[in-house]
C-alpha cells in the first residue's frame, strides 16, 4: 500500500500543533516586543517631561532669558546624549536650542509629534528620528524638547526582526517535527495496514511487526498478534473438526461404493437385472456424495474460514473457458450460450471454486432456459472488482423469492427434479462470501440475471 | 506390476486389494502410515497408493519422508478430505494424482494405468501416431489417412490428451482434470458431448473407428474397439 502522508490523521494534527505553535510564540514575542517597545517610549516621554518641568520653571522663575540660557547651558555643557531643544517666537522662529528650523508645519496635532533632523557626524550625514513634545509658554513662545530616538527604533527593529525570526524557524521546527512525526506514525500505522491486508488475503501465518520499543505500538501490535494466533488457532480446530467430519461421512459412502462395485466386477457375473439395480444404486451414492460434497464445501466457506492459498484468477478468461466447454451441451439444448468477457479481469481467488462458481450459474441456466433461450456470461472489469454476470431469459425467479433462493434445497419451477437441485445457488453465495464479493440476484425482464461483485 | 496400497479402512482395503489383484496386479496391503513407509521404501513397488489419514503417520508425511529419502515411487492419494485446498496440499507434497473417496473402482484402475505408463512415456515427442491418426504437435495439425483435420483449439488438447494416452482407458474426470484443468464434476454429461464431436471429426467415413467408449469408465484411443 502506497503511503499516502497527507491524508494521515497524523499529518492532519501535526498541522494543527504547529499552527497552535506558531500562534503561541508569535503572541508571546510579539507581546515582549509591544512590551519593551512602550518602555522604551514611556522612558523618553518621562525625561522629555521631566526637562519641560524643569524649562518652564526656569521660565516662570526668569522668564525668557533664563529659559535661552538654560537651554544654551543644557546643550554645551552637560547636555544628555540626543537631546534636542528649541525656543522659538509664535510665528516658529528659532530664538535658541539646536534644531535650526521649526520642524513641523505650524503647531503639531499630536501630543507627541516625531520628526527627523540631518546632522553632521565626522564622515557622515546621518538622519536622526526625534520624539518630542511641545509647550506653549505663557506669552507665545513656543518650548520643543525632545529626544533622539534612532537607537531606540533599531533597537526595535532588531528586536521586531529578532521576533520574526523566532516565530518562523519554531514554525520551521515545529513543521519538520511534525512531518517526521507522522511520517513515522504514518509507517507504522501502514505497516499494520498491510500486514492486515495480507493475512486478509490469505497469509494467515503473517504477523505485525514489534519493533521492540516496547511503545504502545509494539503494545498493539503485540495485542493484535495475540488475536491473529487465537483466530489462526481457531481456524485450525475448524478445518481439523472438518476433515474429520469429511472424513467420517466419506468413509462408510467408500466402503458401501467399493463393495458394490466388487459386486458389478464379479465373476461369473451378475444376473442383468441385478446389475443394473446395483448401477442404479451406485448411481444414488454417487449423487448423495455429491450432495455431501457441495455441502460440505458451502459448510467450509461459511465457517469463515479463510479462503486457502489464493492466487491471481483472470474471471474473463475462465468464463471463456466455461462457456467454451458448455456450448456444446447448451447448442445440444436449443440454447444460446454465449460469453463476453473483458481482457485481465483478475481477482485474488481459488481458480477451482471460481469455476465452480460459474459452472453452477452455466448449469442453472441450462436447467430452467426452455429451449430457444440465450444464457449470457460477462465479465467487467470495474475501479476496485471484477463483476461476472450471467443472464438469461429463462423464467427468472420471483422477486418475493430471490432470497430463499440462495438458502440451500430450495428449488422453484420446473426442473425440480434434477439432480443436485437446491444447492447450486448456494453454492455460488458461499464461494462469493468466501471471496468477499457480493452476490445479487435481479430480474432480466424476462429471466434471471446473477450478478457476481468479487473485490480485484 | 507390483502396488502397494496403504489403508487403514479394512474393509475398504479388502476389497480394493481384490480388485486390483483381479485386474493383474501384485498387491502389497499396509495398514498403517509406519508401516507403509517402511515397506515403500524398500523400492519394490512401481506405484504406491495411500491413504490421506492413516494411524502413526499421516499420508502427506510418509509421501514426504519418501521422497526426502529419495524414493520415486509414484504416488496416487486416497483421501475422505476433499476439499480443493487438500488436494493442493496432496499434491505439493511430492503426490502424482489424487483421488477423493469413494471413487468409481474403474477410475482408481484407470488413474493407476496412467501413472505407471506414465513413467515410460517419452516427454519430448514432436508428433503423435496412433495407427493412420498423425498429430505435428508444433504445427498444431492432425491428419487421419494423409487428409488434414478441423480442429479446434480445444478439440487439439483433447485429442493430444488421448492420444499421448493410446491404449489406456481415460475417465471423464481425468479428461476434465487434464484438458480444462477442473477438479470437480459437473453434472452436465459435458465430457460425452465434447468427445462425440472429436469422434465425429476423427472417425467420421472411417473403417476403423479409433475412439471408443468403455463402459462404467470412460474412453480409449486405440484401433480396434
Amino acid at each position: 500500500m502506497r503511503l499516502d502522508l497527507f491524508n494521515t490523521t497524523a499529518f492532519r494534527l501535526s498541522v494543527g500543533y504547529t499552527l497552535l505553535l506558531t500562534l503561541a510564540v508569535g503572541l508571546t514575542l510579539g507581546s515582549a516586543y509591544l512590551l519593551t517597545e512602550s518602555l522604551i517610549t514611556d522612558e523618553v516621554d518621562l525625561i522629555i517631561d521631566t526637562e519641560l518641568q524643569s524649562l518652564e520653571e526656569k521660565f516662570a522663575r526668569s522668564g525668557l532669558p533664563g529659559v535661552t540660557d538654560e537651554i544654551n547651558l543644557r546643550i554645551d555643557s552637560w547636555g544628555r546624549i540626543g537631546a534636542v531643544y528649541m525656543l522659538a517666537d509664535s510665528s516658529f522662529e528659532r530664538i535658541a536650542g539646536n534644531v535650526t528650523h521649526w520642524p513641523f508645519d505650524g503647531m503639531p496635532a499630536e501630543a507627541r509629534p516625531e520628526f527627523e533632523i540631518a546632522t553632521i557626524e565626522p564622515g557622515r550625514r546621518a538622519v536622526h528620528s526625534v520624539r518630542a513634545a511641545v509647550r506653549t509658554l505663557p506669552g507665545g513662545d513656543l518650548l520643543l524638547v525632545g529626544t533622539d530616538i534612532s537607537q531606540g527604533q533599531r533597537f526595535a527593529e532588531k528586536f521586531r526582526f529578532a521576533t520574526l525570526c523566532g516565530i518562523g524557524l519554531s514554525t520551521l521546527a515545529a513543521a519538520l517535527a511534525g512531518f517526521w512525526f507522522s511520517y513515522k506514525l504514518a509507517r507504522r500505522v501502514g505497516e499494520v495496514t498491510s500486514t492486515c491486508q495480507r493475512i486478509m488475503a490469505g497469509e494467515s501465518g503473517r504477523r505485525l511487526p514489534v519493533a521492540g520499543t516496547k511503545d504502545e505500538f509494539d503494545a498493539l501490535a503485540a495485542s493484535v498478534n495475540r488475536v491473529l494466533d487465537r483466530l489462526e488457532e481457531q481456524a485450525g480446530t475448524l478445518r481439523a473438526t472438518f476433515d474429520s467430519t469429511a472424513h467420517d461421512l466419506r468413509a462408510p459412502l467408500h466402503r458401501l461404493r467399493t463393495r458394490m462395485d466388487a459386486l458389478l466386477l464379479r465373476s461369473p457375473p451378475l444376473e442383468p437385472a441385478v446389475y443394473e439395480s446395483i448401477e442404479s444404486a451406485l448411481r444414488e451414492v454417487d449423487h448423495l456424495q455429491r450432495t455431501l460434497s457441495t455441502l460440505l464445501q458451502i459448510a467450509l466457506a461459511e465457517s469463515g474460514a479463510p479462503l486457502a492459498a489464493p492466487a491471481a484468477v483472470d474471471v474473463g478468461e475462465l468464463a471463456a473457458e466455461l462457456v467454451e466447454l458448455f456450448e456444446p451441451v447448451a447448442a445440444a439444448q436449443g440454447l444460446t450460450l454465449e460469453c463476453s468477457p473483458e481482457p485481465q479481469a483478475n481477482v485474488q481467488g481459488n481458480r477451482q471454486l471460481l469455476a465452480q462458481l460459474l459452472t453452477n450459474l452455466i448449469e442453472n441456466g441450462l436447467k430452467y432456459v426452455p429451449s430457444g433461450g440465450r444464457i449470457e456470461v460477462a465479465v467487467r472489469r470495474l475501479a476496485d472488482r471484477v463483476r461476472l454476470t450471467v443472464s438469461d431469459n429463462g423464467p427468472g425467479i420471483a422477486a418475493e423469492n430471490r432470497a430463499r433462493a440462495l438458502q440451500p434445497f430450495v428449488r422453484f419451477g420446473a426442473g425440480s427434479k434434477s439432480e443436485g437441485g437446491g444447492l447450486g445457488l448456494s453454492l455460488v453465495a458461499a464461494i462469493a462470501r468466501l471471496h468477499r464479493g457480493r452476490l445479487e440476484l435481479e430480474n432480466n425482464a424476462p429471466g434471471l440475471r446473477v450478478v457476481v461483485d468479487l473485490p480485484a | 506390476m507390483r502396488v502397494l496400497l496403504i489403508e487403514d479402512d479394512i474393509e475398504a482395503a479388502r476389497l480394493l486389494v481384490k480388485g486390483l489383484t483381479e485386474s493383474g496386479y501384485r498387491v502389497d496391503h499396509a495398514a498403517d502410515g509406519r508401516d507403509g513407509l517402511a515397506r515403500a521404501c524398500e523400492g519394490q513397488h512401481d506405484l504406491i497408493v495411500t491413504d490421506r489419514m492413516l494411524p502413526h503417520l499421516d499420508g502427506l508425511t510418509l509421501i514426504e519422508q519418501l521422497r526426502e529419502k529419495g524414493v520415486g515411487t509414484p504416488v496416487l492419494v486416497l483421501s475422505a478430505l476433499g476439499s480443493v485446498d487438500d488436494r493442493i496440499r496432496g499434491l505439493k507434497a511430492g503426490g502424482d494424482d489424487y483421488l477423493t473417496k469413494p471413487f468409481a473402482f474403474a477410475e482408481l484402475l484407470a488413474r493407476i494405468e496412467a501413472l505407471l505408463r506414465r513413467r515410460m512415456r517419452a516427454p519430448h515427442v514432436t508428433r503423435l501416431k496412433v495407427e493412420d491418426l498423425e498429430f505435428d504437435l508444433l504445427a498444431r495439425r492432425v491428419t487421419r489417412a494423409g487428409r488434414e483435420l478441423e480442429l479446434t483449439a480445444r478439440e487439439l488438447k483433447l485429442l493430444e490428451f488421448l492420444m499421448r494416452r493410446a491404449g489406456q482407458v481415460v475417465t471423464r474426470t481425468m479428461l476434465l482434470e487434464g484438458v480444462w484443468d477442473l477438479h470437480f464434476d459437473p453434472q452436465s454429461n459435458l465430457i460425452d458431448v465434447h468427445i462425440s464431436r472429436l469422434r465425429q471429426a476423427i472417425d467420421r467415413g472411417s473403417d476403423h473407428p479409433l475412439i471408443h467408449t468403455v463402459r462404467g469408465s470412460g474412453y480409449v484411443l486405440r484401433r480396434d474397439s
